[in-house]
């Protein structure tokens, strides 16, 4: 976007190559607004509409959808999706400190509130990714290849655990658990190797059934009864399924609706994510003036940017975390 | 209007080519900044208007293509079958499929919205109210570039694996969303997304640019209601851009994602294709349609305001009156834009949605027909009491008004529900869009050729021969698509590469070798046009600054104009159509003519 | 430019739209290119709808073409030497013009509703006659056997081959495997697409015999073109001793359903 323009409510004459051949025309505007400003809002109406859409369909494809797993299903903490929402509040209130910092002239101070929003955005992004990888080291992916996340325990969830436990290298591995004497194990691991046993007769025996495959499904992952929310991030929770206590086990699970919950909460977190993302680049950007009152404009229209972000987040948590 | 002192020395026509830059010989570097990355929206309108002529002869000849194929199944395509060597020139089912999805998508995308609002909106906007350039010229410069990966998207998807996107330019899901589902659902459509994510980024960076330069800088005394309606139709087309095009990008993106990651949006559970369970699921097909027609039927209305506008400028000129109901026209195109946003279901009366739902989008379908009626009548009091000028564009903007009411009456077939049933996705809606975007939008962008020619090269286009062109297209046209409605009322139905198997079709091959022949015509017709074009920007009769006596701004400017576009500063003292003002010698006050006694008298009494 | 002949021509080349418009509609159902025989109950109310809609747009139509061609012709620069009418428009027309249009289109809409929910709302209360299950490229059917029930061990199964009888309701249980389709009986002005995931149901009540097309209306890969079923409308006795035949065959051929039961089932 054209910065210079922006700060300048007629004429642009540095933009152009060559000179004007005519005079500089004056202009009957519309608005007292800066161009910068007004394309600015204008940009961000189409922005609207963009994260409209997306809701939608999230809205859509969740009431429609035969059932949506409860957050602590897919491994969604409340407290952390909170504190998120509280970072990147914290970070409207600092870029709007930057603005008026900028605008009374303290260049400097402006830019330590930038240096604070940009930390600010900075931890939200830390936050999410280590979201992320929560639902990663679960098996949830939003893609299917990787995905090993199952609608029901049915033959196709046979085979592909049957299809995990002979991988070469998960048989060796299986082999070493079988052989570790019981006093190098924690009780927790004992018991667990007592479980997976089961399970590995039950998938290979030929004959099994649909309801052993449930039964296959909750060691593996027991969905927890609604109420108890006892999970944190990555791992560190109380209930014990075997991928839990063998992380290397990464058998696939079932999760009713998690396919879908995964595809959306990826696509709507990864969208915000990035609109994060090019919000930071444009304060490292800005970062590199003097932030005086000549650059409040841009200051401004960045600050403009961010408090959309921030709301798409404010909708985006009680969607994807609280209902 | 402090301002007034300053202007009026050069707002009469003078001599021509005044303002044209001085030739001489530049540097490689100096050309590159002036025609290709010239970021003057006379060069990008030029630009447009050049790319989107070409596609227009590639969209014209996949139509062929088809037609050929309609009219007569399985026999050997001459040039095309050689140039895509199927086997022995004879066209594959699913190299027709791609044929129809390609021809619409580089209609629909690549000719009619860059040609509107890219072309005619990035070269008149400025020049009509009064500004030097955009508001943001570095930006309206990458709106054009930012179609060049649109073009190689598009153009590369013939050449790859599986041939170019086959699913229709609609891209219904399972279909295009199953990898399996058919041939071209491979490479072809993934490029079909990326080059439409493209085009939708070219015209969202244009259109917010638009409206800020509409809003802020209209010359001094150039209020909105002054707007002369070819702007007021930009502008509110650019608004209807910016506010349905994000839902097409995130549908897109999640289509795409669709594809290449495996999520499941459009896709159910346990969907199989070709024999193969789909590995993911849980989404909906229908969803994928609700969001395309969000955006797409607002999409029609982008693709026929403009010319709307156009054609409303076009006519008042050369009848020579003002413009009947200028508010009523401005208030229609508003409502038509607003009431677009609530009816795109009407696309969907049989795809499985709430019959109840149904009936609430046919209530508005029938609604949206009302502004159209506003503008329809308006035009006809146009022309009424006029001194009537049978110039090519004149021809052109007329022929638009009497193929638009054809159009959009065969559009209340469609949005009677019950009818529907039958016509669905039969060649009355062929019929209908194309009455309604090539017999109304593409003459349309024909009348804003042939008029605003002078403008844009500083000289006119031959008349004998635009009116040959113009005769032989109309006639053609009309052979071709006016058919249409009665194979629809047979329910031949649309996409089939040979229908002719059905008991109930296969009598009307005669009849369709008979509109191919008309489709031909029209493409050949094209030939006189395009010699026409080039050789008249060439050799042309010189334009002076305003050959047309029009009114508005742009005609105070050189022909063409040059950087800066006005030489003067332009100050607007009322509407643009004051045409035949009793007791004036002229038969036209233009808008930056500075009031006398005579002028003002005239123009207090009526407004 | 200006001659008058050149006036005259093209206003009647303006004109020449009406004319051959109207001309076309008049001689299409002489050419045999028109709405196919109606053999169903509602279409009656369909193709009525139809023709009203093309009265009324025919009118439209033939007053404002003809208006285009009067306007041109008789304003003509060349021809008229008075000065063009110096008016910027007139509130009453307006008025006039967007209230009669506005009344007509309302009544249009609340006028066909009833239809429209005959066909697609009021669902007959019944077991399903036949279950359509759409895949590329062909019509699967499955008729509930001896007990009348779908989804139990003893359903027939059948490719294309629609059989249904007359005069009497009949619900159809439509639904695709793959990709969309839309199940379109021209002769019974029905069109339904089939939607994957989605069960619809689609009824109508045949009023004649005879065999029709089924045609696929909806882009469904290469071989849309071809995806063609029969349907054949017969008397209950045929209809049913047709059954009886087929399931016979079927008992003979093969001791078990098809796998695509496991699809259909869901
Ligand atoms: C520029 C493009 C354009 C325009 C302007 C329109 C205008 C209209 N369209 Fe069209 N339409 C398309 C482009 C367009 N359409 C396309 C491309 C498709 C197909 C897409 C696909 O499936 O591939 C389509 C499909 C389409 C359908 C879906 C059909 C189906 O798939 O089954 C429907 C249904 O209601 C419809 C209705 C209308 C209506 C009511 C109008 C109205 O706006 C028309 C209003 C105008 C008038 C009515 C004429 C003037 C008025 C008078 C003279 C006044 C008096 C009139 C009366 C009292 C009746 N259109
Ligand atoms: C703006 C949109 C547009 C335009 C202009 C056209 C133009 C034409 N269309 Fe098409 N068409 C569509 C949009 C359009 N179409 C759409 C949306 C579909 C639906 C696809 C789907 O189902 O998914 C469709 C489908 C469609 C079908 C149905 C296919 C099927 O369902 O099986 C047919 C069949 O006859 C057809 C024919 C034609 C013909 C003969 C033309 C002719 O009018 C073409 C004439 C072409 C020219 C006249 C070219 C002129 C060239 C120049 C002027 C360039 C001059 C060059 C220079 C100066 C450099 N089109
Ligand atoms: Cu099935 Cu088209
Ligand atoms: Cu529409």
């Amino acid at each position: 976007m054209n910065a210079s323009a922006a700060s300048l409510p007629h004429g642009h004459a540095d933009d152009h190559g060559h000179g004007h051949h005519g005079p500089v025309l004056q202009y009957q505007p519309g608005l007292p607004l800066t161009r910068g400003k007004l394309i600015m809002w204008l940009f961000l109406s189409t922005e609207i509409m963009f994260f409209a859409a997306l809701l939608g369909s999230y809205v859509v494809l969740r009431f429609g959808a035969a059932v949506w797993p409860k957050p602590h299903h897919v491994h969604l903490s409340e407290p952390i999706g909170a504190f998120n929402t509280f970072v990147l509040i914290c970070s409207s209130v600092t870029i709007v400190l930057a603005l008026e910092m900028a605008r009374a002239n303290k260049p400097r101070l402006a830019k330590l509130w930038m240096v604070a929003t940009l930390l600010l955005g900075t931890l939200f992004l830390g936050v999410k990714g280590y979201e992320y990888q929560a639902k990663f080291s679960h098996g949830i992916y939003p893609w299917s290849p990787r995905s090993r996340v199952f609608e029901k325990p049915d033959l196709y969830y046979g085979s592909a655990v049957r299809a995990r436990l002979g991988e070469p290298a998960m048989i060796d591995r299986l082999k070493e658990l079988d052989d570790t004497p019981e006093d190098k194990l924690t009780p927790d691991e004992v018991s667990a190797r007592r479980r997976l046993k089961q399970v590995r007769q039950m998938v290979l025996s030929p004959d099994q059934q649909p309801f052993d495959l449930a039964v296959v499904a909750d060691q593996v992952m027991p969905l927890p009864a609604e109420g108890t929310d006892s999970h944190g991030g990555a791992g560190g929770h109380g209930s014990h399924g075997l991928n839990d206590t063998f992380p290397w086990l990464k058998l696939p699970a079932v999760i009713p609706g998690g396919n879908m919950w995964a595809s959306t909460y990826f696509f709507l977190t990864g969208f915000h994510a990035i609109h994060v993302l090019v919000g930071l680049i444009v304060f490292a950007i800005l970062l590199l003036y003097n932030l005086g009152p000549k650059r409040a404009g841009m200051i401004e229209n960045a600050g403009l940017y961010w408090h959309f972000v921030d709301l798409v987040w404010i909708f985006l948590f009680p969607l994807l975390y609280l209902f | 209007m402090s301002l007034a002192t300053t202007s009026p020395t050069l707002t009469q026509p003078t001599a021509t080519g005044l303002g044209r830059p001085a030739r001489k010989p530049r540097p490689i570097a100096e050309f590159l900044s002036t025609y290709v990355f010239s970021k003057d929206h006379k060069v990008i309108g030029l630009q447009f208007l050049f790319s989107t002529l070409v596609w227009f002869l590639i969209g014209g000849l996949l139509a062929l293509a088809v037609r050929w194929q309609i009219a007569w199944p399985w026999s050997d395509v001459p040039v095309l079958g050689k140039l895509f060597a199927q086997q022995g020139g004879q066209m594959a089912p699913e190299f027709y499929t791609m044929l129809f999805t390609m021809h619409a998508t580089v209609m629909i995308f690549l000719v009619i919205i860059p040609i509107l609002a890219g072309a005619f909106g990035n070269f008149l906007i400025p020049l009509m109210i009064g500004a030097d350039d955009m508001a943001f010229p570095t930006l309206n410069m990458l709106s054009y570039w930012f179609m060049w990966p649109a073009f190689f998207a598009f153009g590369a998807s013939f050449f790859v694996e599986g041939g170019a996107a086959s699913s229709g330019w609609t891209s219904y899901p399972t279909l295009s969303t199953n990898v399996a589902s058919s041939p071209g659902a491979g490479w072809g459509q993934t490029l079909w997304l990326i080059g439409l994510t493209m085009v939708g980024v070219s015209s969202m960076l244009g259109s917010v640019n638009y409206m800020t330069t509409i809003i802020l800088m209209r010359a001094p005394g150039m209020t909105m209601f002054r707007l002369p309606m070819t702007i007021w139709a930009m502008f509110i087309t650019a608004i209807l851009q910016a506010f349905a095009l994000p839902v097409l990008t995130a549908a897109g993106f999640m289509q795409l994602a669709d594809r290449t990651l495996g999520t499941g949006f459009f896709s159910p559970e346990g969907n199989i294709v070709n024999n193969a369970m789909q590995a993911t699921g849980g989404g909906q097909p229908l969803l994928w349609q609700h969001l395309f027609w969000f955006y797409s039927h607002p999409a029609v209305y982008i693709m026929i305001l403009p010319a709307m506008g156009m054609v409303s400028d076009i006519m008042t000129t050369f009848a020579r009156k003002p413009l009947f109901g200028y508010r009523p026209m401005v208030y229609s195109i508003a409502g038509i834009a607003g009431l677009g946003f609530i009816v795109w279901g009407h696309h969907m009366f049989i795809s499985g949605m709430n019959p109840a739902l149904g009936i609430t989008f046919m209530v508005s379908t029938m609604m949206i027909a009302l502004p159209s009626a506003v503008k329809t009548f308006n035009w006809l009091g146009t022309v009424w009491g006029g001194k009537i000028q049978f110039t090519t564009a004149m021809l052109f903007a007329l022929s638009f008004v009497s193929m638009f009411i054809i159009g959009g009456l065969s559009g209340i077939f469609m949005a009677a529900t019950p009818v529907d049933i039958f016509i669905h996705d039969t060649y009355f809606i062929v019929a209908h869009f194309h009455y309604v975007l090539f017999a109304g939008t593409a003459m349309g962008v024909w009348a804003g050729i042939y008029y605003w020619f002078p403008k844009m090269f500083g000289r006119t286009m031959n008349e004998f021969w635009g009116k040959a062109h113009f005769f032989l297209t109309f006639v053609f046209m009309n052979g071709t698509f006016f058919t249409m409605h009665i194979l629809g009322a047979v329910g031949f139905p649309r996409r089939l590469a040979d229908a002719y198997h059905y008991e109930t079709f296969h009598h009307l091959q005669p009849l369709n070798a008979f509109m191919t022949w008309c489709a031909i015509g029209m493409v050949a017709s094209q030939i006189i046009f395009a010699v026409n074009f080039f050789w008249s920007m060439f050799f042309g009769p010189v334009a002076g600054r305003n050959p047309w006596n029009a009114n508005t701004l742009e005609w105070t400017a050189p022909s063409p104009p040059g950087h800066g576009n006005f030489d003067f500063q332009p100050v607007v003292y009322r509407g643009p159509y004051e045409y035949s003002v009793p007791g004036m010698e002229k038969d036209h006050l233009m808008q930056t003519d500075p009031p006398n006694a005579a002028a003002l008298a005239a123009a207090g009494a009526a407004h | 430019m200006g001659s008058r002949l050149s006036g005259i021509f093209w206003s009647l080349l303006f004109l020449a739209v009406p004319v051959l418009g109207v001309a076309t509609f008049a001689i299409a159902p002489a050419i045999d290119v028109w709405l196919p025989k109606d053999v169903s109950e509602h279409g009656q109310a369909i193709d009525s709808l139809f023709y009203f809609i093309l009265a009324l747009t025919g009118v439209v139509f033939i007053a404002t073409e003809v208006a285009l061609f009067w306007f041109l012709w008789k304003y003509d620069a060349a021809k008229n030497s008075r000065p063009a009418t110096y008016i910027h428009g007139s509130h009453t027309l307006e008025v006039v013009w967007t209230i009669v249009p506005a009344a007509t289109l309302l009544f249009l809409a609340i006028y066909q509703m009833n239809t429209w929910a005959d066909v697609k709302m009021r669902r007959p209360v019944m077991a399903p006659t036949v279950e359509v299950v759409a895949r590329q490229f062909e019509w699967r059917l499955r008729y509930p056997g001896r007990d009348g029930t779908l989804g139990t061990g003893d359903d027939l199964f059948l490719v294309n081959d629609l059989h249904v009888p007359v005069d009497e309701d009949v619900l159809v249980q439509l639904k695709s495997m793959d990709v969309l389709h839309s199940f379109f009986l021209p002769n019974l002005r029905i069109k339904q697409d089939a939607v994957p995931g989605m069960k619809i149901p689609v009824w109508f009540k045949a009023t004649e015999t005879g065999q029709f097309d089924i045609v696929c209306a909806e882009l469904c890969g290469w071989g849309h073109y071809k995806m063609k079923g029969r349907i054949t409308i017969e008397s209950r006795e045929d209809f049913d001793r047709w059954l009886e035949t087929m399931y016979a065959r079927q008992e003979a051929t093969q001791p078990e359903p098809e796998p695509a039961e496991a699809v259909a089932q869901n």
